[in-house]
């Protein structure tokens, strides 16, 4: 796997714009030293053509003929690399060239220009003069004036040299700069990514024994890190939270799996102390059967809960139908008739027209046996149960109302936790686990519902739970 | 000996009882709550409590609570499903003397007992010797001057109290306090027909008296 680094990304960038930077930099240098030193060059042309122009003479006559006086030669621009002319004269036409011209060689006159070109492997820049004057006038001469083509051309040789030493030093100086920029901004960058290296020893101090993350002032001051010390302070939050709640639960849990297995063991241990009549054997067997039966249907309860727990998380992986509400409320009540014809509760059951809701059948079963389950067992003997199934909106209400003693107000946040009971004498009495609302409430929020206890000590409790209703 | 057991699981309770009875000879009483826990302890001397921690009405910390701050000094055998270690430091700092996790094994249970019952009478041996009469609390035994002396299971309990009490004046009520569960019908003259009966098997072939009896007072074992 690549190993990405956002030090490394940052240094990267910076270093690509820094030699981008510096590579512009370095073509304006030269450019504008060329030109620079090419303007110069030109005024030195022109001042040496002037110069050769001084050396055109008339002729002593009155022809108006001129005659190159080579003796006053200028010196070359460059010393080391001769400089090049060649002077025509409007009317005597061609007039001279210089002395060591190159052989092969040939210029024309033509209109003024600059241009450069290269001869013998020299580079040379070129000027081309029309109707420079001739400054050798004597007076009362009645002669038409002539005006000369000069073309000069010197050798850029020495420009060259300059325009290579000076990007040489441009070069020299940028990739130094460079450098130390380049450390300076890892030294920077690498200051500057510091909180986060911060954070992360203090995330690494988080364990399941100290979920408390302490966001270094460092972090806390850097307007980026923020969200992310947020995040993670609230990510944490809600960690322990869970973590908690399941190891409570696993407590729990531990606490009702062991306490039948006491019993189990005592029962067999006792048994087994001494030796004992055959009547007093079958009574421990019995016993101990009636205590593996009630561990057996714990078991069962926690693994349902768990499941209910597991679907309400990823209720979207399952394939549901759309059944009718009222049918899985009329099933459940009769599920529960013979308990309440033995306590001679009566349940009625109010429903209104069909309320259709995407779930398993046997879930909703599930959840509404319980309800009626805990609701006839609290109620007093012949007294009534009423369940009523209403729909408002896109949400199917199912109540159940019993005229039993009432949740105390202290009990009532807690009815759905897990393992929670009220009086555990009484509900241990009827073979309760404190799992059977928690059960309900995870299958109810599996589909997206919500489950409420509204409580009158000494007059009822009534539980409602809402559904969303399937839409077609 | 008289021991509470507070535990609301009732077939757990019953077989402690029972375990207890058979095997140490102990008096039992059981209560399913909290409450009847407290109002027992309160009531009645035992000479060791075993308690549940998840009680109805009242739970086992609070009872544990209340009996301390009424100052007795009954040890107390706590039964508990936890055994983290957050829950034993809070049971033991509640005043618990010992703590059994469940599930437990009978015998520990009564080993456990046993000690804190010897803990608590300040006797740290399991056999006590009084002179020349020599009392095995785990076998049950009894030997004067390396003779071996069989007692019926009455009066070896009485003849346990008194070794725990030695040079103590023991009353006949508390005597009956000690050796009766709740459930019998109290007869101080039983008593004196357990004492009469183990002076006889005492002193055969020995002439020194080891059970005084002073007057209107109760009775002294003394060397």
């Amino acid at each position: 796997m690549r190993r990405d680094s956002i030090q490394r990304r940052l240094i990267a960038s910076v270093l690509l714009s820094q030699a981008i930077l510096t590579a512009g930099l370095m073509v304006i240098g030269v450019v504008v030293t060329y030109w620079r030193l090419l303007s110069t060059l030109d005024v030195s042309m022109q001042a040496h053509a002037t110069s050769v122009a001084v050396l055109v003479r008339y002729t002593e006559d009155a022809s108006g003929h001129v005659y190159f006086d080579n003796s006053l030669l200028p010196e070359s621009i460059d010393p080391n690399h001769p400089d090049q002319f060649m002077v025509w004269a409007d009317r005597t036409g061609y007039l001279t060239r210089s002395e060591d011209w190159p052989e092969g060689l040939q210029f024309e006159p033509g209109p003024s220009q600059h241009w450069n070109f290269t001869w013998a492997g020299v580079p040379y820049h070129a000027v081309r003069m029309n109707h420079v004057p001739i400054l050798d006038r004597e007076e009362g001469k009645a002669f038409q004036p002539q005006t000369l083509t000069i073309v000069y051309a010197s050798p850029t040789v020495r420009i060259q040299q300059q325009v290579k030493a000076a990007l040489a030093s441009i070069v020299l100086a940028s990739l130094l700069l460079l450098g130390a920029t380049t450390w300076l901004a890892s030294w920077r960058i690498r200051r500057g990514l510091l909180p986060l290296q911060i954070l992360a020893r203090q995330a690494s101090l988080v364990s399941t024994q100290s979920w408390k993350l302490q966001p270094p002032r460092e972090a806390e001051d850097i307007e980026e890190l923020r969200p992310l010390t947020e995040s993670m302070t609230q990510m944490l939050a809600r960690l322990e939270y869970s973590f908690k709640q399941q190891r409570e639960f696993v407590g729990n849990a531990a606490h009702e799996l062991k306490t039948p297995v006491a019993v189990l063991k005592s029962t067999l241990q006792s048994l087994s102390q001494r030796p004992r009549s055959s009547e007093e054997y079958l009574a421990g067997v019995q016993a101990s059967l009636q205590d593996l039966d009630r561990l057996e249907q714990l078991l069962q309860r926690m693994l349902r809960l768990a499941r209910a727990e597991q679907w309400a998380q990823n209720a979207q992986g399952r394939q549901l139908d759309v059944i009718d509400l009222n049918s899985t409320c009329e099933e459940a009540v009769e599920r529960i008739r013979s308990l309440a014809q033995s306590r001679s509760t009566s349940i009625h059951l109010a429903t209104d027209g069909r309320v259709p809701i995407l779930a398993d059948p046997e879930d909703l079963q599930l959840v509404w046996t319980n309800l009626l389950e805990n609701a006839v067992r609290y109620s007093p003997e012949g007294s009534s149960v009423e369940v009523a199934v209403a729909r408002s909106g896109d949400k199917a209400r199912i109540s159940f109302q019993d005229h039993g003693a009432g949740i105390s107000p202290s009990d009532l946040p807690r009815i759905f936790d897990r393992f929670y009971r009220g009086d555990p004498s009484r509900t241990r009495a009827t073979g309760g686990f404190g799992l059977g609302l928690a059960i309900v409430k995870a299958l109810v929020e599996a589909y997206g519902g919500t489950i409420a206890a509204e409580s009158a000590p000494g007059k009822g409790t009534r539980m409602t739970v809402e559904l969303p209703v399937s839409q077609p | 000996m008289r021991v509470l057991v507070v535990e609301d699981e009732i077939r757990l309770a019953e077989n402690v009882a029972r375990s207890l009875r058979e095997s140490a000879g102990y008096a039992v009483d059981v209560a399913a709550d909290g409450q009847e826990g407290l109002f027992l302890a309160e009531s009645n001397a035992y000479d060791v409590m075993l308690l549940d921690l998840m009680l109805p009405k009242l739970d086992g910390m609070a009872l544990l609570a209340r009996i301390r701050q009424s100052g007795q000094h009954t040890p107390v055998l706590v039964l508990t499903a936890r055994d983290d270690k957050e829950s034993v430091i809070a049971l033991l700092n509640a005043g618990a003397d010992d703590y059994l996790t469940k599930p437990f094994d009978l015998g520990e249970l009564l080993a456990r007992t046993k000690a804190l019952i010897r803990r608590g009478k300040g006797q740290p041996s399991p056999v006590v010797t009084i002179g020349d009469l020599e009392l095995n609390t785990v076998n049950r035994t009894v030997q004067r001057g390396g003779r071996a002396i069989t007692l019926t299971a009455m009066e070896y309990r009485v003849l346990e109290y008194l070794v725990h009490r030695p040079r103590a004046v023991v009353s006949k009520t508390e005597l009956l306090e000690h050796l009766y569960d709740y459930n019998w019908e109290k007869f101080s003259n039983v008593i004196e027909v357990y004492i009469s009966g183990l002076r006889r098997k005492l002193n055969e072939g020995s002439s020194r008296q080891l059970i005084r009896t002073l007057r209107g007072q109760g009775y002294m074992l003394q060397d």
